[in-house]
């Protein structure tokens, strides 16, 4: 295999001077949530390290993750990113489909052994024998399990790679699971979110390209660097929760002042992401202060956490009427048998006392 | 086990369950009680023991029952009293006018109502935390309670401290992480659930029927046969 370019020699090609160079080094630096000190560790990987190539597959998805990635607004990333990152296989932005397209994979993933990122979009159905998503005639478990071998890492991107989202929802049809359910011998990195947040997906591809190594993760696989604060952490309504001052429904006086939403169901406050700091669209806005409650679609089962709609501290199942109907009738009969016991065991004693002191009076007489 | 799959399980079906046992556990000692029966009434009431009823429910409603008002009972054991009184007040508002907690209602029962604000709320569950240790310190330095306290009553204390307390930490984030101690706060109250018609907790129901029963023996008057 002949030696392959640094990022740095590609870029140099493509004209970038030194200079911009250094400042670029700085700015992903700054973007990757690292110190200043670690400028040089970034500039040294960048000098000496290839360009890592990415294999994207998606599977059961509806290509929002996707969508929402190329709308990364952070420049120098996008072009980092999209363009000085090899990816050797996505179906949605590629030309190239059909046999050629999987040829392409295939060689890839053989060059690239033990170094190329394989990134993951959509669950992954199991059940009958997981036919419910195939490509090119073979199941999504199948290639999954094929293309994960290869990886150095692999990045579930969005809820339903990271803990099976809207397929996984009850009842779960197709036995749908996320990445980490069935990839258990590679590191795997959790970005999840619906879409996810397309910084923290550019940024988390550029740390493993720029330094090799994995982000420091939290318990569910996402990395700190975005998912470690709640919305309701950062969250600009945030005051009028402390004062008790909510919406009750939309369009209410309270929401027309911009009131807390967590009456209307805002999960903000068990919902790890970087929403309420990094915003959205080049940090224009997110859900919550554009009015509408956070729906927690950072973590996992966020379809079956309760209404959407729901109080955040709900609980997730409320028992039928009929239930507790039966579970009343229950309690009633068991007491009213309860009552019958005591009140024939107190009629007995009666009796017994009754008998015993007519015994006495008769000993007396005699 | 995560702490995410945790507040599911609390949240879930050990809710649930909880609730289930909660209303069949406590309808069974409510139907119980009711089938003692009274004994039967052989002397003329001066008044009407009916009224004697209502009126004993409705100076419960103006004086509320939390606060001491009777003279007597005042000397005996302040303590028990004040901290009492305190930590079923706070008890009682916090958990129906914290907004967390309406919400619960408002997913069980279909109707919300207004909540207070956070930092009222927050005094209160402190001051509520606070009697309840001084109570459990009552109860072991004042030797009649001690003589009278058992594992029942200590154990007591304990499962309606737990949900207290990590309800506390919990809008405080402290400890451990929100979702945890989210689980913990709902495990205890599934907890407690089950716990409550077990024990004598469950006098918040038959509170009532004592409440009847003596505003009935105040209307009447009579010796007793
Ligand atoms: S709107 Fe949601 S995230 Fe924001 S303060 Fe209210 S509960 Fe927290």
């Amino acid at each position: 295999m002949p030696e392959r370019e640094t990022i740095y020699e590609v870029l140099q090609k493509r004209g970038v001077t030194r200079r911009d160079f250094l400042k670029m080094t700085i700015l992903l630096t700054g973007a990757l949530g690292l110190e200043y000190s670690q400028v040089e560790r970034v500039r040294v990987a960048l000098e000496t390290k290839p360009r890592v190539p990415v294999i994207w597959l998606e599977f059961q998805d509806c290509a929002g993750c996707t969508e929402s990635i190329s709308r990364s607004q952070n420049p120098t990333l996008t072009s980092l990113v999209l363009n000085d990152l090899t990816i050797e296989y996505h179906e949605t932005l590629m030309a190239a489909a059909g046999f050629q397209a999987e040829g392409a994979k295939e060689a890839a993933m053989e060059q690239y052994y033990g170094e190329y990122v394989l990134v993951v979009e959509g669950s992954i159905p199991q059940g009958a024998g997981g036919v419910y998503c195939t490509v090119g005639g073979r199941t999504a478990l199948d290639i999954l399990r094929e293309t994960a071998e290869g990886a150095f890492a692999v990045i579930a991107v969005g809820n339903c790679a990271s803990f099976g989202g809207l397929p996984k929802a009850s009842p779960n049809p197709t036995d749908a699971v996320g990445v980490m359910e069935l990839v258990t011998d590679k590191p795997v990195i959790n970005i999840p979110g619906c879409p996810a947040i397309p910084e923290a997906m550019t940024n988390t591809i550029a740390h493993i390209i720029a330094l090799g190594s994995i982000p420091e993760l939290d318990y569910l696989k996402r990395p700190m660097a975005f998912y470690s604060h709640t919305i309701h952490d950062r969250c600009l309504r945030r005051g009028f929760y402390e004062a008790g001052l909510f919406a009750d429904s939309f369009g209410d006086e309270g929401y027309r002042k911009g009131y807390c939403l967590y009456k209307l169901g805002c999960k903000g406050p068990t919902t790890y992401n970087a929403c309420s700091s990094l915003k959205w669209n080049g940090g224009t806005s997110f859900p919550v202060e554009s009015g509408h409650p956070c729906l927690g679609c950072s973590e996992p089962n966020f379809w079956d956490n309760g209404g959407f709609y729901q109080g955040q501290s709900a609980p997730l199942q409320r028992p039928e009427v009929s239930v507790v109907g039966i579970a009343a009738g229950a309690g009633v009969v068991l007491g009213a048998g309860a009552a019958a016991l005591n009140a024939s065991a107190k009629k007995k004693a009666r009796e017994q006392a009754k008998a015993a002191s007519h015994q006495k009076e008769e000993e007396k007489e005699e | 086990m995560n702490p995410s799959d945790l507040m599911r399980l609390a949240r879930g079906p050990l809710f649930y369950f909880a609730l289930l046992f909660f209303i069949a556990g406590m309808l069974y000692r409510l139907t119980r009680v009711v089938g003692f029966g009274w004994k039967k009434d052989l002397t003329k009431p001066k008044k009407s023991k009916i009224a004697g009823s209502l009126l004993a429910f409705v100076k419960s409603v103006i004086i509320w029952p939390f606060i001491p008002r009777v003279e007597g009972s005042l000397k005996r054991n302040l303590v028990a009293y004040f901290a009492g009184g305190l930590f079923h007040l706070a008890l009682f508002l916090v958990v129906f006018l914290g907004a967390a907690h309406m919400l619960v209602w408002k997913s069980l029962l279909g109707f919300g109502w207004p909540t207070l604000p956070l930092p009222v709320v927050d005094w209160l569950a402190a001051a509520g935390i606070v009697a309840l240790l001084v109570l459990f310190i009552n109860r072991l330095v004042n030797p009649v309670l001690r003589t009278i306290s058992h594992a029942a009553e200590y154990l007591n204390l304990l499962f309606v401290f737990l949900p207290m307390l990590t309800g506390f930490f919990l809008t405080h984030h402290l400890l451990l992480p929100y979702e945890a101690m989210f689980a913990l706060h709902v495990l205890s109250v599934d907890w407690l659930l089950i716990w409550i018609p077990l024990s004598r907790i469950s006098h918040f129901v038959f509170y009532f029927f004592s409440k009847a029963i003596y505003g009935a023996e105040f209307a009447r008057r009579g010796a007793q046969p």
